[in-house]
């Protein structure tokens, strides 16, 4: 018994290194569905785009947003939103989607319910804002 | 027509390492002056990363020569944006955040946004010399 469970192990263990290379395209493709958010990309968009943020020229998202529901709205708009190349040889991929709600204000203060994200090659979050 | 830009004062970039991403989005900012005529586009946010500016006008003039009717620059932190428009040898002007249309020669945009390249290049030479051995930059302010 011991040796047939030893069998199926290794029977296993070499069918997951056969599948894997096969399956690596599908994994990649999965893993545009949730992008990375690093702590300096979201200090980022804090200090630009966060309600009490100074700057001037950026949309700015609704006060009460948090972290978290932050990079929930990042994640549904690259799973939802319509995406695109970045423009003029910048790199990465455009990513925007309407929540059908305000979201935030844009340049000028009106209300906004469109999201932006720019995403990297390496599937890093570059920048977001409402728009 | 007048581009021209206000480089804000930085200190803390490590100018031998930025990235191609960097200077896209996190450095060399300020504020870009931009007038068409008797149009002004400026834009004073404070934010603007002049390196890609300077490198997607160039990319925008490029295309435009070579047949394109019409390019839209983008800003990196907001839906704000500059279009140009090709009319025959004219090129009308306008943005999302200015009023009115701006007519220009393209030839004049061409050299204005040559302008533009040279005088950054330089300030960021003199400013932060090693600057001026990072491939990036070299690669978008048209030296590589």
């Amino acid at each position: 018994m011991n040796l047939r469970l030893i069998a199926a192990l290794f029977l296993a263990f070499g069918l997951l290194l056969t599948v894997a290379p096969t399956t690596g395209y599908a994994q990649v493709q999965t893993s545009t569905d949730q992008v990375v958010l690093t702590h300096s990309r979201l200090q980022h968009i804090i200090d630009r785009h966060w309600a009490d943020s100074t700057a001037t020229g950026a949309g700015k998202f609704q006060a009460g947003i948090t972290v978290d529901s932050l990079r929930d709205m990042i994640n549904e708009a690259v799973r939802n939103g319509r995406a695109r190349h970045n423009t003029h040889g910048r790199p990465g991929t455009i990513y925007e989607y309407d929540f059908q709600r305000q979201i935030g204000t844009t340049i000028d203060g009106g209300p906004a319910s469109r999201l932006r994200v720019v995403v990297n090659n390496r599937n890093e979050v570059i920048t977001a804002f409402p728009f | 027509m007048h581009l021209d830009y206000r480089l804000n004062e930085d200190r803390e970039t490590d100018w031998s390492s930025v990235t191609e991403e960097d200077l896209r989005y996190r450095v060399a900012l300020g504020n870009l002056v931009f007038h068409v005529g008797d149009k002004d586009f400026s834009a004073d946010w404070g934010w603007i990363p002049l390196i890609d500016l300077a490198a997607s006008f160039a990319e925008i003039v490029r295309k435009l020569e070579g047949g394109s009717a019409s390019e839209t620059f983008e800003f990196t932190e907001s839906d704000a944006w500059v279009r140009f428009e090709k009319k025959g040898e004219k090129v009308l002007v306008s943005t999302s955040y200015g009023e009115g249309v701006g007519q220009i020669a393209l030839h004049s945009v061409s050299a204005a946004v040559k302008s533009f390249r040279e005088r950054l290049r330089s300030e960021l030479d003199r400013k932060h010399p090693q600057a001026a051995h990072n491939p990036a930059v070299r690669k978008l302010l048209g030296v590589a």
